[in-house]
Order: structure tokens, then C-alpha cells, then sequence
């Protein structure tokens, strides 16, 4: 009970750290450094994510990883990273990914740990096959892994109101992959923003107040990103909605193979 | 020319360089510098279609970020046309320094992503994957359980899809992903089950390792918030003794907490990285730019790094030392050849 309590309160100091790094231009207006508006505070602030993950990932692993875990988890961001590029092959709008129904199905059944692990490392094995490794990964890591962590919490509402096993249960996943397929794309831009937000009237200005500047960054997100994530989020939507209660039954089948705990005999 | 640790350090010290340089001119010799190493360093067969792919891409950044910025920003002396005041947000003159501002930009971003594409280039999937720290050891043994899949499940995706066409299945509409999906989740994790058996009876990592010591965990929060807090003293343009120690403590904690984490694992490496000949040039090169560079910024005159268009463009100046370490992108050009040979 004491290491969960503490395993949640290093969550939750982490999760602060990296959301300050990427909210940074709203909470701290009176930035008056050149450095803030050069090249390099996109790199700091993915150097501040990246620390933030490694801290999370030092934390699971003395946690809850064990050999069968590991097996898992590496078979299916092995697969994930491999739906990703199916993407390509078969039909779907712009931004549709076919990786964040996987995640959030990760996440709700198996725990917020094992989501984060499924959305963080897809993402980074994919960008080592494909050689898409630069300052945008750690970005891109984090979100992925918050779409995954944070769908445990669907566990909550969906128990109580006993949902499950019922179309509620498919109805509110289906709710939080259209909502995160939106949010991903708005998190994503945070960390460029203020570096390459040039429109006037969309870009990050100095000295003004929080509002404003989430008002500035809105209609910059609005004109540039809102019709790109739109179509994440129906790809989600259409995903969850077919491929929800066949991938849970599995994972219901396989769930006992992969978490058992081996005892010694009473007798040894 | 394979050695990690010396690309990883040349790729640090470019980093660092395009991060002080504004001047165009500097920034362009860098960004055709690193054009032609990503070319050389691109497979044989794919040399013209990563060229031809990342010149498109760079055209595109450059063109863009001048023409937003040349539309929305009227600065500047050089009126080149103006769009009438009553037109909302673009109304107004676009001027040549505006445009040559959004370009400068968009070069400093190309000039990064050129970079990251250039590392992809020169090391490969298992260097990639051994710079994860020796203390995320279980999770750096996920992605290597992950990469050697990957190819199986391709091939497994390719067949069941395969199959499924020549049952008639038209594969158009997102239902259709179901046959592919199912068998593609199942008959993965049954290899899983094989996988995590064969490593429990070998001994790997059966018990719940819950032996990273709690105080060890807090200081990486501890040496996290340190730097982030320097970085806010930094873009708050204090002076250098409020950010540096906060910087310097973060990194040190950090550093000496990972070491005690990775002495904890035993690890066997097969295959030791070896130092080459050109390695060691390479790295012997690198370290005299990083000297020249810290000796220009402290005894020398760095304002030629940056330049700005405004009010009036003008030709940036040019100074000898920053061409010569713009040529740091060119070095390993001769060293790969030579290694090829």
C-alpha cells in the first residue's frame, strides 16, 4: 500500500514536471532570453520529457516487470509498430493511425503502467525502424504513453455503473479515443509552438496574460491542426466501435498466462 | 566508421553549433554539408530517393516559413509589394526582410531535421537500441524483443491479408481489419507465451525486481527538477550563476543515480565496440572543433554567429573561424570514403 501510494506520487510529481515543460510558454509570459525564442527550446523541452520518462520507466520496472511482462510487451508494440505501417496500406483518412485503439485497449485492461509502456514504446520503436528518431519523438512518446495510462482510469465509471461486458463500456472507450485523438494532436504542437508559431494573432506573445496566449495558441491549433486530428479521432472512433469486444476477450484469454505468480510448494 | 560514442559526440557538438549560429551563410554551408553526408551515408540502391525526398522536404520548409512570415509580418524596408490595409491579417507591405527572416528560420529547423536523419543514417537499428542506459536494462530488453519480432509479424500481417483476399475479402472498410487483426493479436501472443517461457526457465528477471531503492527514485525527480528549474532561470535571462549550478547539480545526480542503478545488472556484451583508425581521427577531429569553438566564444568576437534582416537587409559578415567550423558537417565525408575503399 505504501509503494503504491508512493509509486502514484512519483507519478504524479513526473507528470507535473513534463506537463510544466510543454505548458511552459503560458505559465511563464515574462520569458525575456533570446534562447527562448531560438532553435534550441524545442530541444530543452524534449530533453525535459525524456528525463521525465526515463524516471517513469525506472519506476515500472522495479515495479510490476517480470520475464512474462516483458514478453508481452515487447510482442505487442512488436505489433502495434507493425499496424502502423499497415496505415499505409489500407484505407483511412489523413491523420489516421490504427496504433491508439491497441493503446487504449492496453491501458484499460491491463493497467495504466503497462498502457504507458505500450504507448511510449510503440512509438519509439517505430521511429527506430523507420528511422524517425529527432527532437519530435519524446513529444510524441509521452502523449502516446498518456493515452495509454490514462485509460485505466475508464476502470472507474465502468465498474460503477457496471458496465461491463455492455455496449457502455464500448460507448465511453469510444468517447475517450475521440476525445484523446484530438488531444494528441494538441499536446503535439505544444512543444514547437512558440518557436514556430510566426502568424500574427496565433503566435505566442510576450508578457500576455495565460488566456490570451491559450487563446492565440487555439486559433493557431484551429487553422493548422483541427481538421488533421478530426480524422484521428474518427479513425479511433471506428476502430473502438468494431474491434473493442473481440481484442478484450482475448486479452481476457491471455491475461491469467501472462500475470500468473510462481509459489513455492508449502512443503519446500 | 561505426564507433557510437563518436558520432553521438559529433552529432552533439553540430547540435550545438547550429543552436548558436543565425547567419545564414553559416547555416547554409551546414545544411549542404549535411546533405551530401546524408548522402553518402544513405544505401547504395536509395541514394538518389533519400536525396531527392529530403531536398523536397527542406524546399518546402524554407518556401513555407518565408511566406507565412513575409504574408503576416510587415517589417522592413524593402517593400516588395503591398495587399491592401483593408484585407484582414496579410493587409499591409511584404517586405524582403520578413521573407529573408521566415527562411533564416526555416533553415535553422531543416538544418535539425537533417541532422537527426543524418544519425538514422550512420548507425544502425542495434546501435540505436544499445544508447538506451544500462539501467532501463528490461526495458531496452522490450524493444529488442519488439525489433527481432517486427520482421515475423510483418511478414505474418502480409500473409493473413494475403489469405484474406483470396477468400474474397475486399479489405475496404474498417471491419474488414478484423480478420487480419485477430489472428495477427492471437497467434502473436501465443509466440509471447513460447517467449516468456523459454526466458522463465532460463532464469531471466522471474522475480518481481522491486529493489530500486525509493530515495534513488526521488533523486532523479530531485535532479529533473533541478534542471528544469535552471532552464527556467535561463529563458528568464538570469545571469549564468543562478542556471549553471542548478544545471550542473541535475546532471550530476542524475548521472551518478544511473550509475548506481546500472552496476546493479549484469549484462555480457559479445561484440565490444572497437575504436578504429578513422574513429579516432574522427574523434580527435571533433574534440580540436569543440576547442576552436569554446576559444572563439570566450576570447574571440561571436557577433558575426548571429544576424538579423531588419530594418534593412544587409550581407551578413563573415568571419574565417565560424566558415571553418561550419566544416564540421564535411569531416566524416573523407573518412567514410576512405572506409568504404
Amino acid at each position: 500500500m505504501k509503494y503504491r501510494f508512493f509509486s502514484f506520487l512519483i507519478d504524479l510529481i513526473v507528470f507535473l514536471i513534463g506537463v510544466l515543460s510543454l505548458i511552459a510558454p503560458f505559465v511563464f509570459p515574462e520569458i525575456s532570453s533570446p534562447v527562448f525564442s531560438q532553435s534550441s527550446y524545442p530541444i530543452v523541452v524534449s530533453l525535459m520529457i525524456l528525463l521525465c520518462i526515463m524516471i517513469i520507466f525506472i519506476e515500472i520496472q522495479s515495479s510490476i516487470l517480470d520475464s512474462k511482462i516483458i514478453a508481452f510487451l515487447g510482442i505487442i508494440i512488436a505489433m502495434n509498430a507493425g499496424l502502423r505501417f499497415l496505415e499505409n496500406a489500407l484505407p483511412g483518412p489523413a491523420a489516421f493511425s490504427p496504433i491508439f485503439f491497441l493503446i487504449i485497449l492496453t491501458g484499460y485492461f491491463f493497467g495504466s503502467r503497462i498502457g504507458f509502456l505500450v504507448g511510449t514504446l510503440t512509438i519509439l520503436v517505430s521511429g527506430i525502424i523507420t528511422g524517425g528518431i529527432g527532437p519530435w519523438l519524446p513529444a510524441q512518446m509521452i502523449t502516446a504513453g498518456w493515452v495509454g495510462q490514462f485509460s485505466a482510469l475508464l476502470n472507474y465509471p465502468i465498474q460503477k455503473f457496471n458496465l461491463k461486458g455492455k455496449s457502455g463500456e464500448i460507448i465511453i472507450l469510444i468517447f475517450y479515443g475521440a476525445f484523446w485523438g484530438l488531444l494528441f494532436g494538441v499536446i503535439m504542437n505544444l512543444w514547437f509552438w512558440p518557436f514556430i508559431g510566426m502568424i500574427p494573432g496565433q503566435n505566442w506573445l510576450k508578457n500576455a496574460s495565460i488566456i490570451t496566449n491559450i487563446q492565440r495558441y487555439g486559433a493557431y491549433y484551429f487553422t493548422t491542426s483541427l481538421l488533421w486530428d478530426v480524422t484521428r479521432s474518427i479513425g479511433n472512433i471506428l476502430l473502438l466501435a468494431s474491434l473493442t469486444r473481440p481484442v478484450l476477450k482475448i486479452f481476457n484469454r491471455f491475461q491469467s498466462r501472462f500475470t500468473f505468480q510462481y509459489r513455492l510448494a508449502e512443503n519446500q | 566508421m561505426k564507433n557510437t560514442a563518436v558520432w553521438i559526440f559529433w552529432f552533439l557538438t553540430t547540435l550545438v553549433l547550429i543552436f548558436f549560429m543565425q547567419n545564414p551563410i553559416y547555416l547554409i554551408i551546414f545544411l549542404l554539408g549535411l546533405i551530401s553526408l546524408g548522402y553518402h551515408l544513405s544505401e547504395k540502391d536509395e541514394k538518389s530517393t533519400w536525396l531527392k525526398k529530403n531536398l523536397q522536404f527542406l524546399a518546402t520548409i524554407i518556401f513555407v516559413s518565408a511566406f507565412i512570415n513575409g504574408l503576416f509580418t510587415h517589417s522592413g524596408k524593402t517593400v516588395l509589394f503591398s495587399f491592401p490595409d483593408s484585407w484582414m491579417l496579410i493587409g499591409g507591405s511584404v517586405t524582403l526582410e520578413s521573407l529573408t527572416y521566415g527562411a533564416i528560420n526555416g533553415i535553422t529547423i531543416c538544418a535539425i531535421f537533417l541532422l537527426f536523419r543524418v544519425l538514422n543514417c550512420a548507425l544502425s537499428v542495434k546501435q540505436l537500441t544499445r544508447l538506451i542506459p544500462r539501467a532501463l536494462y528490461p526495458i531496452g530488453m522490450i524493444i529488442s524483443i519488439s525489433l527481432t519480432f517486427f520482421p515475423s509479424i510483418q511478414r505474418r500481417i502480409c500473409e493473413i491479408k494475403e489469405a484474406q483476399m483470396i477468400r474474397g475479402n475486399p479489405m475496404k472498410k474498417i471491419r474488414d481489419w478484423l480478420p487480419i487483426l485477430i489472428p495477427l493479436l492471437v497467434s502473436s501472443l501465443e509466440n509471447g507465451i513460447i517467449l516468456s517461457e523459454s526466458m522463465t526457465s532460463r532464469g531471466f528477471y522471474t522475480r518481481k525486481t522491486k529493489n530500486t531503492p525509493i530515495f534513488l527514485i526521488i533523486g532523479l525527480i530531485i535532479g529533473t527538477f533541478s534542471i528544469f528549474s535552471g532552464w527556467i532561470f535561463l529563458i528568464y535571462d538570469y545571469p549564468a550563476y543562478y542556471y549553471l549550478p542548478l544545471f550542473i547539480l541535475g546532471g550530476i545526480i542524475i548521472f551518478f543515480i544511473l550509475r548506481a542503478l546500472s552496476i546493479q545488472i549484469e549484462t555480457t556484451k559479445y561484440h565490444q565496440e572497437k575504436l578504429s583508425k578513422n574513429d579516432f581521427l574522427f574523434l580527435v577531429f571533433n574534440l580540436t572543433f569543440v576547442f576552436i569553438f569554446s576559444s572563439f566564444m570566450i576570447f574571440g568576437n561571436p557577433t558575426s554567429l548571429s544576424y538579423s534582416p531588419f530594418p534593412a537587409i544587409s550581407f551578413p559578415k563573415i568571419e574565417f573561424i565560424p566558415i571553418f567550423l561550419t566544416l564540421l558537417t564535411y569531416l566524416p565525408i573523407p573518412l567514410i570514403t576512405y572506409d568504404h575503399h
